[in-house]
């Protein structure tokens, strides 16, 4: 068993083109960790040079918004479903 | 064919009723015949009120998609979809790409969705009078008008 993440179109240039990836139990910090050590290219990418999901970046843990949960410390467990999602957004 | 004709009502409906703030929405499409239109909820009012010097324009010139929105889109993803249609209006504006259009449709300096379609519909006094529509060019990289017959008036 592993964490399922589900890499949505606008990551998939930096997963290899990869829609799901798997993790390891742990937190939502070191489930990061451990993406961007597999793909370099997601650094920058979710996370500022602090260590902070960006602001228009969403992360679900399986329903549930992270920042409603305990933000990069959220545990995740085997079977957990992680999302990460950026924003869409414009205007005139 | 970017919208069947049935989606364009539901788009016009839709920008109608949320004038004068903006409306959005995704069009999800599997394989050739499976289309499925997601009305999505702008959340532009409840952030300007929350902050508005990081969010200095309310919905009748911005539009945020609901992240929970893009979580659904992303579940229909999941099941082979793809993220085919990206809509929203301009109120009392043309059905232009703005510049604000353009870089947020960015992520990390390429296109967020490279693949999809972006449809802009013009609202004037509530009705909606005109509608473009704009993909990413990869080899002027920009995103230019394609040809689209849509949202006469």
């Amino acid at each position: 068993m592993s964490v399922h993440v589900y890499i949505p179109t606008p990551f998939r240039r930096a997963t290899n083109n990869k829609d799901r990836v798997e993790a390891r139990p742990g937190d939502v910090g070191a489930l990061l960790d451990e993406l961007e050590s597999t793909f370099d290219g997601l650094r920058g990418l979710v996370r500022n040079e602090a260590g902070e999901i960006h602001h228009h970046v969403n992360i679900y843990v399986n329903s549930e918004a992270i920042e409603a949960l305990q933000g990069l410390k959220t545990p995740v467990r085997d079977g957990d479903e992680v999302t990460i999602i950026p924003a869409l957004a414009g205007g005139v | 064919m970017i919208v069947t004709p049935d989606e364009q009502a539901e788009i016009r409906r839709h920008a109608e009723a949320d004038y004068p703030s903006e409306c959005c929405g995704i069009i999800l499409v599997r394989g050739s015949s499976e289309r499925h239109l997601m009305r999505c909820r702008n959340l532009q009012d409840a952030l300007h009120q929350d902050d508005p010097v990081a969010h200095p324009r309310d919905s009748r010139t911005a539009y945020y998609i609901d992240p929970a929105d893009l979580l659904r889109a992303s579940r229909y993803e999941r099941e082979g979809y793809r993220v085919a249609v990206i809509y929203h209006s301009h109120c009392d504006a043309g059905a232009y790409f703005s510049q604000t259009d353009k870089r947020n449709a960015l992520f990390g300096g390429e296109p967020a969705y490279p693949d999809a379609t972006y449809v802009v519909v013009s609202v004037g006094r509530g009705r909606v009078i005109a509608g473009g529509a704009f993909r990413w060019d990869a080899a002027r990289r920009d995103f230019l008008p394609v040809e689209f017959a849509g949202f006469a008036a």
